[in-house]
Parts: C-alpha cells; sequence; structure tokens
C-alpha cells in the first residue's frame, strides 16, 4: 500500500500517459483517444462499453448542468469549484443556518487549499492532551511550528461561508429538502430530481419542485438520500454524542489552546472521548460504533473523567448523528456521484471527516469540470470513476494507515496505555501531526522509524504484561 | 469514634459474601467499611480520619486481598448526609506526584522491580474499576519504560520462554523418532535432509505462535481482519456491486 503513494504519483507527474497504480486497480498504457489520455483509461474488467467522454455529444446552446445535493462543505466546494468552472450549478441544502453536530477540527491544509479567512477559525489548537485509561497523561505539540495548529471552527460559519463562495462563483443556492431522483431511460437522458423547495413567503412545508438535471452529486451527509436512490448501499457507522458545556472563564482558559482526548473501555470500546474547545464553551463528546445502546454510559464516564475541568459546567445543547466508518460499496452509479460523508469518507481512529468532504467536493467537481470541457460537453460515468480513482489514489495511504493504528491501539485498555505512552515520543508527535496536519504519510527517517517500531513493540509488550498481572488481581 | 451510620442495603452483602468474587461494584460499600476498619485495628494511623469523603488506603502490608474479607464487623462511616456514594480514590502511599516513588521500593539498596511492576498492575486494575477524573494537579505521569528492560524479560519472559523451549524439545524429540522409524535416517542424517530441515522449521513457528487452542482461530481471524478494510474500499470498483449491500 505505501507504494501507492510515491510511486505511483511520481510516475503519473512524470509522464501523464503512463497511467498506472498498484492497489486498486492495474489500468493498461492506452493512447488511442489523443489528447487527454489518462482521464480516459478504460476499466479493462468492466464489460461496459467505455465511451469517453472527450467524444461525447457536445451540448448544444446550454452549459451542463448540474445538482448539488446538501450544503456542508462537500457540497460547498463542488458548488464553487463547479461554478467557476463553467458548470450551471444548483446547491439544494436543506436547513441553511444548521449547527451540524460535529468537532469541528479542521487540519492546517484545508486552510491552505481552500483558502479559508482565518477569522473563521474560533480558536487554534496547538497542544493536546491524551489520556490514559489510568489518567497517564501526555501532552502533544511540543513539535508544532508557531504557525501550525489544528483549527476549530463553527459549522454552521464554515458552511455558510462555503456557500457563499459558491454563490459568488454563479451557483444558485436553493432552501429546499432533496427527496428523489428519477434515472434517465438512455444513458444520455437528464436526471430528473424531486425536491421540496422552502420559502417563507411561500406555503407552509414548501413547494414540491422538479428540476432536470445532466449530473448529480450527493453530498448530503451520513444519512444521505441520494446514496439510498442511487443503491449505493450501507456502511457501518459509528454513533457521535457531544455536549456543548459552558464553562467559567477561568477553567476556559485551559483549554483556550488546548484539546484533550481521553481513552479507555469505560470511555468507549471502540473510540476516543474528547473535550474540544469551540468559541466560548467547550463540547465533551464520545462515539462507538459497537455498543451504541450505552453512549450515555459512556458520555457520563467521559464527563466524570474530566470532571475537575468542567466541574460547575451548564450543558447548553445535547447533539448526536452518525458517522461512517467506512465508504460506501457503491460510491458512483451513472452520473450519479457520492462525496463527503454520503460517501463515507470519514477517517478510523481520529474520525475525521471535514477535510476530506470538502476534498472529495471538490475532486469531484474537478473531474467533471474536466470531463465536459468547462461545461460545453455532457459527462458520463468514466469522468466520475475518474474522481474516485484520483482519491482513493491520492489519500489511501492515510486512510490505511489510520485503520492500522485504530486496530492497533484501540483495542484494549493495554493496548490504550501503550498507545499513550508512545505518544509521549517526539518523532510520533512530529510523524502524527505532519500527517495530520498536511494529509502525507511521510516515511521520514529510517532509524528512527525503527525505534520507533521497536518502542512501539516494547510499550505494548510492557502494556499487555501488565494486563496479565492485572487478571491475576481481584480487589 | 463518629456516628456510624450502617446501612441496611450492605450488611446482608457482607454477610452473605465473606469472600467477595471479582464484582466490584456490588461490593463497593463493604469494602470500603473493611478498610477503615482495618486500618483502625492494625492502627496505622496515618490519620485514618472519619469525614465525608471515604479514602481507601492500600497498605502494602493488606495485599493479601483474602484476608481483609473475612472481617465481619459491618461498620460504614459517613458523615450522615452522603446521600451518594463517593467513588474511592486512589491512594497509596509509595504513589506520590503522579508517579510512582523508586525510593520507597528499595529492598537490599537496589529498587525491586517486581514490586514496583504489581504496584502499578494495581493501580491501573483500581482505575479501570473506578475511573477518576483526571486533574491538572495531580497529573499522571508514570511511564513504565522506567522499569529496566531486563526486569521485564526477567519476570514475563522467562518462564514463557521455559514452557516453550520445553514444548519444542518434547516435540523435537518425538519427531525426530517419527521420522527416524519412518525414514531409518538417524538425527544427523535428518539435518542434512532439505525436507527435514523444514519441518523443524515450521515445528519451531508453531509452538511459537500457537500457544493456546485460540490462537489457531485468532490467526485465521487475524488475517481476514487485515484486509477488511481493504476490500471496503475496493467495493466501488467491483463490476457488480453485491445485493446485499451491507459490508
Amino acid at each position: 500500500m505505501a507504494s501507492l503513494t510515491s510511486a505511483a504519483a511520481a510516475a503519473t507527474r512524470a509522464d501523464p500517459s503512463l497511467h498506472s497504480f498498484v492497489g486498486l486497480r492495474r489500468v493498461p498504457l492506452q493512447n488511442h483517444l489523443v489528447t487527454r489520455n489518462e482521464r480516459n483509461a478504460p476499466k479493462t474488467p468492466r464489460s461496459l462499453q467505455i465511451r469517453a467522454s472527450k467524444s461525447s455529444p457536445r451540448l448544444s446552446g446550454r452549459p451542463l448542468r448540474v445538482a448539488v445535493i446538501g450544503g456542508g462543505p462537500a457540497g460547498g466546494a463542488a458548488a464553487e469549484t463547479l461554478a467557476k468552472g463553467g458548470v450551471e450549478t444548483i446547491l439544494i441544502e436543506r436547513k441553511l443556518d444548521n449547527s451540524k453536530p460535529c468537532g469541528g477540527a479542521i487540519p492546517l491544509c484545508m486552510v491552505d487549499e481552500f483558502a479559508l479567512p482565518l477569522d473563521l477559525i474560533d480558536r487554534r489548537v496547538n497542544k493536546m492532551k491524551m489520556i490514559s485509561p489510568s489518567n497517564v497523561e501526555v501532552d502533544i505539540g511540543k513539535t508544532l511550528a508557531p504557525s501550525e495548529f489544528i483549527g476549530m471552527v463553527r459549522r454552521e460559519v464554515l458552511d455558510a461561508y462555503l456557500r457563499s463562495r459558491a454563490a459568488a462563483a454563479g451557483a444558485s443556492v436553493i432552501n429546499g429538502l432533496f427527496l428523489k431522483l428519477e434515472t434517465p431511460q438512455d444513458s444520455t437522458g437528464s436526471y430528473k430530481i424531486h425536491f421540496t423547495q422552502f420559502d417563507e413567503t411561500l406555503t407552509l412545508g414548501g413547494e414540491k419542485k422538479t428540476m432536470e438535471v445532466d449530473a448529480i452529486i450527493g453530498a448530503d451527509g451520513a444519512n444521505s438520500r441520494v446514496a439510498k436512490e442511487m443503491g449505493a448501499g450501507d456502511y457501518e457507522y459509528a454513533i457521535a454524542f457531544q455536549e456543548r458545556v459552558r464553562i467559567s472563564d477561568a477553567k476556559m482558559e485551559y483549554y483556550k489552546e488546548r484539546a484533550e482526548m481521553y481513552v479507555g473501555d469505560d470511555v468507549s470500546p471502540d473510540f476516543y472521548g474528547w473535550v474540544f474547545p469551540k468559541c466560548d464553551h467547550v463540547a465533551v463528546g464520545t462515539g462507538t460504533v459497537t455498543h451504541k445502546a450505552d453512549i450515555k454510559k459512556f458520555q457520563a464516564a467521559t464527563r466524570l473523567r474530566a470532571k475537575d475541568k468542567i466541574e460547575g459546567g451548564k450543558i447548553i445543547r445535547v447533539e448526536a448523528h452518525p458517522i461512517p466508518e467506512h465508504p460506501r460499496p457503491k460510491r458512483v452509479s451513472g452520473r450519479v456521484a457520492l462525496v463527503g460523508d454520503a460517501a463515507g469518507y470519514v477517517t478510523k481512529c481520529s474520525g475525521e471527516g471535514i477535510y476530506f468532504a470538502a476534498k472529495s467536493g471538490r475532486m469531484c467537481a474537478e473531474a467533471i469540470v474536466e470531463g465536459s470541457a468547462n461545461g460545453t460537453r455532457m459527462v458520463d460515468e468514466s469522468d466520475f470513476r475518474n474522481y474516485l480513482r484520483k482519491f482513493d489514489q491520492l489519500y489511501w495511504p492515510t486512510y490505511k494507515v489510520l485503520d492500522v493504528l485504530q486496530k492497533v491501539f484501540y483495542r484494549s485498555n493495554a493496548a490504550r496505555e501503550a498507545f499513550v505512552e508512545m505518544c509521549a515520543d517526539e518523532y510520533v508527535q512530529k510523524m502524527t501531526f505532519d500527517s495530520y496536519l498536511y494529509k502525507r504519510v511521510v516515511p521520514g527517517n529510517p532509524l528512527e522509524d525503527l525505534k520507533l517500531a521497536v518502542n512501539t513493540i516494547g510499550s505494548l509488550v510492557r502494556a499487555s504484561a501488565l494486563r496479565r498481572e492485572m487478571n491475576k488481581l481481584t480487589l | 469514634m463518629a456516628s456510624l451510620v450502617p446501612l441496611p442495603t450492605t450488611l446482608p452483602t457482607l454477610s452473605a459474601k465473606p469472600h467477595r468474587s471479582t464484582r466490584p461494584h456490588l461490593t463497593l460499600l463493604p469494602r470500603r467499611s473493611l478498610s477503615l476498619l482495618h486500618a483502625k485495628c492494625t492502627g496505622d494511623g496515618a490519620g485514618v480520619v472519619v469525614s465525608s469523603t471515604p479514602e481507601k488506603k492500600l497498605d502494602k502490608k493488606q495485599e493479601a486481598a483474602p484476608d481483609s474479607e473475612k472481617k465481619e464487623e459491618p461498620s460504614l462511616v459517613s458523615s450522615g448526609a452522603v446521600a451518594v456514594v463517593e467513588m474511592p480514590k486512589f491512594k497509596d502511599p509509595r504513589w506520590v506526584k503522579g508517579t510512582w516513588d523508586l525510593k520507597q521500593f528499595e529492598k537490599d539498596g537496589r529498587a525491586d522491580w517486581d514490586a514496583v511492576i504489581d504496584a502499578e498492575a494495581r493501580r491501573r486494575k483500581w482505575l479501570e474499576d473506578y475511573p477518576e477524573e483526571s486533574s491538572n494537579d495531580d497529573a499522571v505521569v508514570f511511564d513504565t519504560s522506567i522499569i529496566p528492560w531486563w526486569a521485564w524479560i526477567k519476570r514475563f519472559h522467562l518462564p514463557e520462554a521455559e514452557r516453550l523451549n520445553g514444548r519444542a524439545a518434547m516435540v523435537g524429540f518425538f519427531m525426530a523418532y517419527f521420522v527416524d522409524s519412518m525414514t531409518g535416517l538417524g538425527l544427523v542424517d535428518q539435518m542434512g535432509n532439505f525436507f527435514c530441515k523444514t519441518l523443524l522449521f515450521v515445528a519451531v513457528v508453531g509452538i511459537l505462535i500457537v500457544r493456546k487452542n485460540e490462537d489457531i482461530d485468532n490467526l485465521k481471524k487475524l488475517l481476514e481482519e487485515i484486509t477488511f478494510y481493504d476490500k471496503q474500499w475496493q467495493a466501488a470498483w467491483e463490476d457488480d456491486p453485491p445485493t446485499d449491500s451491507k459490508k
């Protein structure tokens, strides 16, 4: 899997016509379609007739029309890129002031890549405290440069900003609820989407409308309706439960630039509990995949572990939301594609989704813009598969590494103790932050890697030896 | 002593189960009273104060846990209006400022690492059963790597190694005899044969990996587990997506 990153990326960069990547699919070299080879490399196992978009019918008199369902980071980013690329874009969002329950952490690369203004970010977290089941504490963040931070944002603010950028680029933002879609009878027909448009001046409950579009991007989140309509399949999901607690200023000072992560069986059997600072309060929460019914118990345990630090706080909001654990079996079908949480692009171990949502929205939109030659030609499924291929190729190593980390370190209390112990190591901190902030899986210094491997094994062995001793004890 | 307010619910539990099983939450109250009682009896003083926040003192001498259970007297201390049970906090005289004070573990002038390991195991077990709030003033900073590697090996690896070597020797002897009876090759000739060397390698690796019956199943599951996430991601590239969409 590691070969995916450097080798494949280097190869494609060096020679665009050379299209190969190891791991997911083997794609043979093709050069019958002259100019944009790399886009049109056919997927040989598929028995469908491959038709490159270059030879697609030219749309006469009108630009390509794409509907983006869902106005979160994924939808906003997709709509902006589409509109900028000359595609007629309609963004349908059901609740324009929605404050989606979310940890709200964005990496540094998102600020750069999406040119986010810094005043969008409420807090810049540059210290994280990891707390083990036996309350061993480790502070991480000493390797961060002064300009590096994890940005904490309010979702309603971020989402509204990205949507406003999309609108400014030419997308039309509609307040509406997507209901269903009708697939066209033949391969060049239009999709018909049914939605309810909300408007204060109109009838309560909104007005049912339909629209004909050429392609649909489903960016409507974990409970995606588009995914259901296109038969994308289900995924396992975690429930994330969060309470927003307003604490005193003195206590808030501790969380000014610090986030905390609690691990332990009491807090979550397969995830972690957190205290994240927000604009003027903290969010205390936890999540789980396997024991959803006990989420309240886990939340109580998280509150207990942070008791001293949030004592006297007032709970101002309680919220919960599903978080996908892995991508849906089908992310593209015909000219309908899923991005963001709807597709299931949330990492394991850390549960990060905002950046990948925005990036996948943008990449999908870019694939459409390219495949339609800036909105002048019809697109087809191969363009969407291009987006999938690019996304998987770019981020698969990140996802896989986090999956391995989760499997190794979230298994048991002993593993979690070892995990927190390992976090004290500076090399680990540097690698962790580098890969989180910049989304790069960099190999690093081989000697240090070896030392790291030895230390990891040592920690795990010690923790499990202690575990065996613990099992012999009856207190 | 100050007013003892016996809580009726604890009495039956206490008398019914003199030998406590590992069900900590049920016998929470009685255990607290027992320790206080014990502390009173042995008079290891250090201020066993009857207060509203009862504390449990883990004394090294009392580590032989079964002993303390046999005490019958169900005296429970509370300052009267304690409606909510306070979780007993972990306390140990050798646990100082969030780490183990190695000076207190000295035996014959050198640190007794086994005792440190025992103490840490006990602390972790305690906190697993009674999770506590993490505190900024009293941060836990203990790191198991301060215990030297040879202490770990002596305590945990060597007994296991002895067992595995024994198994290897027994298997080796039997296999040597078996192969000899089948092929007539003596031990020296067997070593020269490639197939026999392979068999030897497989036997040694097998003994190392399969230590319990469950290990065989665990290994099979492990292989599947390693590749599961990959399969979930590659589902989008399947030609015919599975009809039962749950993955």
